[in-house]
């Protein structure tokens, strides 16, 4: 019976050495990645009838269908936001703990120690260093995806129409559906925005993304008294970036992409404040400090 | 610090490159007059020698604006009006409608002048205009149907009637179709789902029927004085113009883009199933039906067909143009460029068959009457 139970224990499954739990997480999510890459066009099509099956229920309002689908989007990545944001709080506390610390300053000619006392430290505390940006990362293949699922949705030029008939599932009357209401307040969802005002395009809405980015990002970022703080640096350089990168978007894409930031902007905060961790100080003038 | 900014640098070009999956958006308008081939080809309208393939001008609107935040965008087939100037749609935000006079050209900018532009549209110029006399009817995706003096002599042009078409669907009425007129009525198709008839001189709504699917493509005057013309629903319809009663004639295995082409009692239009059909109006038959392309990405027939000297040319996705006998029968005439995809209707021009492509190396082609190529625009 001895000689058996040694036998079991052997054969329990075993991870390599340094190879943790969270190591396994962060394997996962990158598959998820690289699988969501390979079958992109499937991924698109997955949206493209997800956003019409919530337009035909909505009466055919697409700016309502969008923010629906960024709701239900934001439903299915809550448990991914949640991890997200407690990777974030597990890497800032690391910042202010003595022990991490004082490796830094002990081994800040050894790159090589150092790197092997983080990687310690990191197992026996559980924390993934790549927990709080992993959740970010698997939400890359749903934002390209939506760019062309939205343009080929709205069906705004003959060839994006062509797109759509070839994306619908059989459930969808298509025949029915099209062409789809693609009019939203002020906007035509299928095309980049612009108000023309004194002769000059501005891009309202993608303002509004930037804007609305820069405030999500100021209200979840991290309170932290240390200076030298590595993600509350970071988060500092997110919140210009993004704003950034979302302008550009805005502005060279379907104004539905747009509306779905925005939205999406507003529901991060909502989910940050329900969970406590918005930070309504970070909106004033040297509120970081 | 830097791994970080690394990151982020990586997915701002991963950005970049990933939202090129979409892919064109929109195909190139095609037309020629004279020895003169014109292609409406997003940033520009290119005047291309129909003889040597060379370009002779291009006009590339009123400019972009700040940072070009309010690109023009050219892809309506040009018309080509009897005093030769050639009415170009900006299909971008602008909304604009030039009149370019092709005789009036700046040599040392290779661009024409503009002799008149329209401005009052507030949606997108989808539709190829149509000339009836000396006025113009230009549809827009706004719903309406512009109707514009050519001879007022205004170089800002104010519309005499924007004719608005609604009907009782609660769709957009986006207007994307080239309209078509006998003596008395313009017919006007409708993306949400209506034909319309018009009066010509009254401008009036005579007549619109609703059919069961989005209509892309003019209606045709077949030759027993009915109108003929498909939808997204699958069917061939036939109207009576005076009344607009109609009925569906054939069903189709897809949706149908394109214009039938009449021919005396025959017409001929395809689907996005890759099928090919000959219709008789006289018999109320179909005189047969052909799958030219199975292949999902390339099996789409959105190009009317072209009649050549008794010849049925029809160009699928794929960029390659078959050649349909009298009894069906299909041959491949022209093959499509290795990389490249095509959705204009071909035209016959100076002696050639010209046809556009978009994702290609080239985006026009001249062949001769064997489907072999002449020139290619640009050159390569």
């Amino acid at each position: 019976m001895k000689n058996t139970s040694n036998q079991t224990q052997v054969q329990q499954p075993q991870l390599p050495q340094g190879f943790s739990g969270e190591s396994l997480k962060t394997v996962a999510v990158i598959a998820v990645l690289v699988l969501a890459f390979m079958n992109f066009g499937a991924v698109v099509n997955l949206m493209v009838n997800v956003l019409i099956f919530i337009y035909s229920l909505v009466g055919h309002n697409f700016g309502i269908a969008i923010i629906l689908f960024t709701v239900l989007i934001r439903l299915l990545t809550w448990p991914l936001n949640a991890q997200q944001m407690k990777g974030a709080k597990a890497m800032q506390d690391l910042q202010n703990d003595k022990e991490w610390q004082g490796i830094q300053k002990k081994y800040a000619k050894d790159r090589e120690k150092l790197a092997q006392e983080q990687l310690r430290i990191y197992r026996e505390r559980g924390i993934n260093p790549f927990g709080s940006c992993l959740p970010t990362l698997i939400q890359f293949p749903i934002l390209f995806a939506l760019i062309p699922a939205i343009t080929y949705a709205i069906g705004s030029t003959p060839l994006s129409l062509l797109k759509l008939s070839r994306s619908l599932y059989g459930f969808q009357n298509a025949a029915e559906l099209v062409p789809l209401n693609s009019r939203f307040l002020w906007m035509d969802l299928g095309l980049p925005e612009r108000t023309i005002i004194l002769g000059i395009g501005i891009p309202v809405l993608a303002l509004i993304v930037a804007l609305t980015t820069y405030i999500q990002t100021k209200l979840t970022m991290p309170a932290s008294a240390d200076t030298n703080d590595q993600s509350a640096a970071t988060a500092r350089i997110m919140s210009i970036q993004m704003p950034i990168l979302l302008f550009f978007f805005s502005v060279n894409y379907a104004s539905g992409l747009a509306v779905y930031f925005v939205a999406s902007n507003i529901l991060s905060i909502i989910q940050y404040a329900m969970m406590g961790k918005v930070n309504w100080r970070n909106l004033l003038p040297g509120g970081q400090k | 610090m830097r791994k970080r900014f690394l990151i982020v640098g990586f997915f701002l070009l991963a950005a970049v490159l990933l939202s090129g999956c979409t892919g064109a958006t929109v195909w190139p308008g095609l037309s020629a007059s004279g020895e003169v081939a014109y292609l409406a080809n997003t940033s520009a309208v290119h005047a291309i020698d129909l003889k040597t393939g060379q370009e002779l001008w291009k006009f590339t609107g009123q400019g972009g604006g700040f940072l070009n935040t309010n690109p023009s965008l050219f892809v309506t087939t040009p018309i080509m009006t009897e005093d030769g100037l050639l009415i170009v749609l900006d299909s971008g935000n602008k909304h604009i409608l030039y009149a370019v006079d092709t005789k009036d050209v700046n040599q040392e900018q290779k661009t024409p002048n503009v002799a008149w532009r329209f401005t009052e549209a507030d949606g997108h110029w989808i539709a190829p205009p149509l000339i009836v006399g000396n006025r113009l009817f230009a549809p827009n995706s706004d719903g309406k149907v512009y109707v514009l003096n050519m001879q007022d002599g205004q170089s800002e042009k104010k519309a005499i009637k924007a004719v608005e078409l609604s009907s009782a669907s609660q769709k957009p009425g986006r207007l994307w179709a080239q309209p078509v007129a006998d003596d008395e009525r313009l017919y006007v198709t409708s993306l949400d789902h209506s034909l319309f008839a018009i009066d010509l001189e009254s401008y009036e709504v005579l007549w619109n029927a609703d059919l069961a699917g989005a209509i892309l493509s003019s209606p045709a005057l077949g030759s027993d004085g009915m109108l003929y013309v498909g939808s997204f629903a699958k069917q061939l319809e036939k109207f009576d113009p005076v009344t607009g009663q109609h009925q569906s004639v054939l069903d189709t295995e897809g949706w149908i883009w394109n214009t039938p082409v009449v021919d005396g009692d025959n017409l001929y239009f395809s689907d996005v199933e890759g099928y090919a059909y000959s219709y008789n109006t006289a018999t109320g038959t179909l005189n047969w039906k052909v799958q030219l392309n199975q292949v999902d990405t390339e099996k789409a027939i959105t190009a009317s067909p072209l009649l050549l000297d008794g010849q049925v040319l029809i160009t699928t996705e794929s960029g390659d143009i078959y050649e349909v006998s009298p009894d069906g029968k299909a041959d491949l005439w022209h093959q499509g460029p290795e990389k490249g995809k095509s959705y204009t209707t071909p035209i016959s021009a100076g002696g050639y068959v010209l046809a556009a492509y978009i994702e290609s190396d080239y985006y026009l082609v001249a062949l001769d009457d064997e489907g072999d190529v002449k020139w290619t625009f640009p050159t390569n």
